[in-house]
């Protein structure tokens, strides 16, 4: 807001100059109070919410702590008994493994939005068809999953065998109970990533296409040099969101292999968190396997950005 | 403009910490959702909260409308998803929102007593009462803080059963008449060397396509070997709670022959078909000769055997002992009703506690839709066991039930300790004995002894940690 002040000389200027600067204060003292208030919702809402429930957990990581009654200071004893706990590494390298479904469901998603993109019929169709899983409780899911993985009578091995593949017991195999998760959870985002390639490849500007053909570049080199690049951004966000994510993976886990499955081969950290902190009432022990998972995404999730930014460009 | 500037100003503070508070992601649920499970404020308000079916939710409105007319309380009945139930109710008591009458498992109770949630219900229950109470279903939320045991008659309790749950032994009655087999005996258990035989005889491929299509039996070890390991005379833990006992030869005995019905014996189907799953499924398609029936399942087993009677009948009997004149286990479950410390109202909560867990109307809706066998024994072993439980479809023999409540029946091992880790840890890696045959029982109990028993140790010091703590 401008104000006008008149800046000749003389005591009557000098007193209007003063009472503008007062009555410019009371109105600036005025919006900063509304401001600060206003400011203050999302502040207290950051410290209430986040800041102060980190800061408890980080207190109760050094603490034996059964989640209950009250809390005794032990130290670093946590975070010793979990370098030492063998369970703890054993579920940690099953959560990473997991991740290989994330190239792999960025890679599908990707091909698919290719395909959607085309003027094919029925692509809103196909649309919708790949989103019903996004949408779907991720508890029903896990439950058709776990039929459909039956070593006996399950679609995915009665699927097989029409091309005489006699599939495993999905579940219940300590080789294969890691794939059938992965591949449960690639088809439950797909539709996600999807829509994101999507808006993504349809944004690429239809000149940079053009000029690339002009300039004899086939299918592969336009798709490498120009799409590729221009959905950089998209696949930054998706691989960030899927490491978050799958460093998170829980439910499907303990509905499908409520045991951590055979040899303890699906147990994921989180689980392991969950049955530490509510089955076995060790929750400081719990929160401090639960502050080291999120250290160690922070330290990706940085890498990423770093990366990210190296390899960021933008059009002239 | 001031009075509507900080009306907005409140709004949008108020907005912004409620979108806070609800901006984790779908799957933790959302936290405006929660119900307000705290206990009631004025001198005859209760809230309850538990989980379970239609017919639990049946039976309970029933009670509790009587107990109503009868006390003039107003009972707020809080009811959630099995799978959510322990998280939610721990989650309440962290945040000091316990409600007046709860339910608790009995591997609870020590840490809960701990903690100070638990009312001590001792003194408020009749011993009349109890003694019409199946001894199990009280003396699993039994415990004495000082000696931290379990289970011991005379010391205090604090809860009381909404169930008991005996996990019982049946066999296919259609398929045993089929083969010309001679039924096994509803009171005398079979060695294991006569199970062995009978399952072997059933085991036959019934159509001649050269693969096998009926088998003697197919159990699961996590949920069924606990009935052979004790009938054999072995044991995962010494009675004082504080000894892994399962390096013993009795037990890898008793593993070993249990893992032998599938690798030598070839009474069950292959490892690949061995889900329980699907083995129970196989059970109610007739192609399974001896299977575990429970209460819960009783249902869902008539409602197969009405649909099917040309394949499926069954009726129970006792679990096989190792060797003739032993004496026959199995596990048995409960779920406690307890009392919050912290209760306004605990003499009420109390009593409506003591209502749900033997109101005779409420036992017999349960009974009669074969949610559960009843708590009161005047009840069970008289007129239900002659006439009610008949009529209503319980199996014949479901004097054998009964059997397991009264005196057959214990506790799945980690029940009676702070933490059950030692004994989950147990069945990490059985595979390789039961499935694949890698490892011989006598080496796996070997292996495990060890890591068992540091577990439970460590659970030990976990709960002397926790009564010094409070």
């Amino acid at each position: 807001m401008a104000i006008d002040v008149d800046t000749t000389a003389g005591s009557w200027t000098k007193e209007r100059r003063k009472a503008s600067r007062k009555a410019n204060r009371k109105l600036h003292r005025k919006e900063y109070t509304w401001a600060a208030i206003f400011m203050a919702a999302p502040i207290v809402g950051w410290l209430a919410f986040l800041l102060f429930p980190l800061g408890f957990s980080v207190y109760a990581s050094f603490t034996n702590w059964n989640g209950l009654g009250a809390m005794s200071w032990i130290g670093l004893d946590n975070y010793v008994r979990l370098i030492n706990d063998p369970y703890f590494w054993k579920a940690l390298w099953n959560t990473v493994f997991y991740m290989i479904g994330i190239p792999i469901g960025l890679t599908l998603s990707l091909l698919l939005a290719l395909a959607l993109a085309r003027r094919i019929p029925g692509r809103t169709f196909f649309r919708t068809v790949y989103y019903i899983p996004v949408i779907s409780s991720l508890a029903a899911i896990a439950i058709l999953w776990q039929w459909a993985y039956n070593g006996d009578f399950g679609l995915v091995n009665q699927f097989l065998a029409i091309f005489g593949i006699d599939g495993p017991n999905w579940l219940m195999d300590p080789t294969w109970s890691k794939p059938a998760l992965i591949i449960m959870a690639i088809w439950k985002g797909l539709g996600y990533s999807t829509i994101l390639y999507l808006a993504a490849v349809q944004a690429v500007p239809r000149s940079l296409y053009e000029a690339a053909a002009l300039d004899g570049a086939n299918a592969w080199q336009r798709f490498r040099t120009i799409t590729l690049p221009m959905v950089r951004p998209v696949t930054f966000f998706l691989v960030v969101t899927n490491i978050i994510a799958g460093s998170m993976i829980f439910t499907e886990i303990n509905i499908m292999t409520p045991t951590g499955g055979p040899s303890w081969s699906t147990a994921s950290l989180v689980w392991y968190i969950w049955n530490q902190a509510f089955r076995n009432l060790s929750m400081g022990y719990a929160t401090s396997m639960a502050l080291v998972l999120g250290i160690l995404v922070l330290i990706v999730t940085v890498i990423q950005f770093r990366l990210n930014r190296r390899n960021d460009f933008s059009i002239e | 403009m001031r009075k509507k500037g900080m009306a907005a100003a409140a709004v949008t503070v108020a907005g912004a910490l409620l979108l806070a508070a609800c901006s984790s992601d779908g799957s933790s649920g959302d936290a405006s959702e929660e119900p307000d499970t705290s206990g009631g404020d004025a001198p005859n308000e209760l809230t309850f909260m538990f989980r379970g079916g239609e017919y639990d939710k049946l039976a309970y409105e029933t009670a509790i409308a009587a107990f109503e007319e009868e006390t003039g309380a107003d009972v707020t009945m809080i009811i959630t998803d099995a799978d959510q139930y322990a998280t939610k109710l721990q989650a309440a008591i962290a945040g000091n929102q316990v409600p007046d009458v709860f339910y608790v498992e009995p591997g609870r109770i020590q840490g809960y007593v701990y903690a100070n949630v638990l009312a001590d219900l001792t003194e408020y229950v009749d011993q009349s009462v109890i003694d019409n109470i199946w001894d199990f279903g009280v003396d699993a939320y039994r415990f004495d803080v000082e000696s931290g045991e379990r289970g011991q008659d005379g010391d205090p309790f604090y809860a009381l059963p909404k169930d008991v749950g005996p996990f019982g032994f049946g066999y296919n009655t259609v398929m045993f008449e089929e083969m010309g087999l001679e039924a096994p005996s509803p009171d005398e258990p079979l060695t294991f060397d006569e199970f062995t035989e009978l399952a072997k005889q059933l085991t036959v491929d019934k159509d001649g396509d050269g693969e096998l299509d009926q088998w003697g039996t197919g159990l699961n070890v996590v949920w069924n070997s606990q009935a052979f390991v004790w009938g054999a005379g072995a044991d995962w833990i010494s009675e004082d709670q504080k000894t892994v006992t399962v390096d013993t030869p009795e037990f890898a005995e008793a593993l070993q022959w249990f893992a032998d019905l599938g690798l030598v014996e070839g009474v069950t189907p292959s490892a690949e078909q061995a889900q329980t799953l699907d083995t129970y499924q196989r059970w109610m398609a007739g192609e399974i000769g001896f299977f575990p029936v429970a209460p819960w399942d009783i249902g869902t087993y008539n409602q197969v055997a009405a649909d099917n009677p040309d394949v499926f009948g069954y009726d129970v009997i006792p679990y096989p002992v190792a060797n003739e004149g032993d004496d026959w286990a199995t596990w048995i479950g409960s779920l406690g009703i307890a009392v919050s410390e912290n209760s306004k109202n605990k003499e009420l909560a109390a009593q409506l506690a003591t209502y749900l867990s033997t109101d005779l109307e409420a036992q017999k809706i349960l009974a009669e839709n074969k949610v559960q066998i009843p708590n009161l024994i005047d009840y069970a072993t008289g007129e239900w066991l002659e006439t009610d439980a008949p009529a209503a479809g319980w199996p014949a023999n479901t004097k054998a039930f009964v059997e397991i409540a009264q005196e057959k029946g214990r506790p799945l091992p980690g029940t009676w300790t702070y933490t059950p880790e030692w004994y989950d840890n147990f069945w990490v890696g059985i595979e390789s004995v039961v499935d694949t045959g890698d490892q011989s029982a006598a080496d796996y109990v070997a292996a495990k002894q060890t890591e068992m028993q540091m577990l439970l140790d460590q659970s030990w010091v976990s709960a002397d940690q926790a009564k010094a703590q409070g």
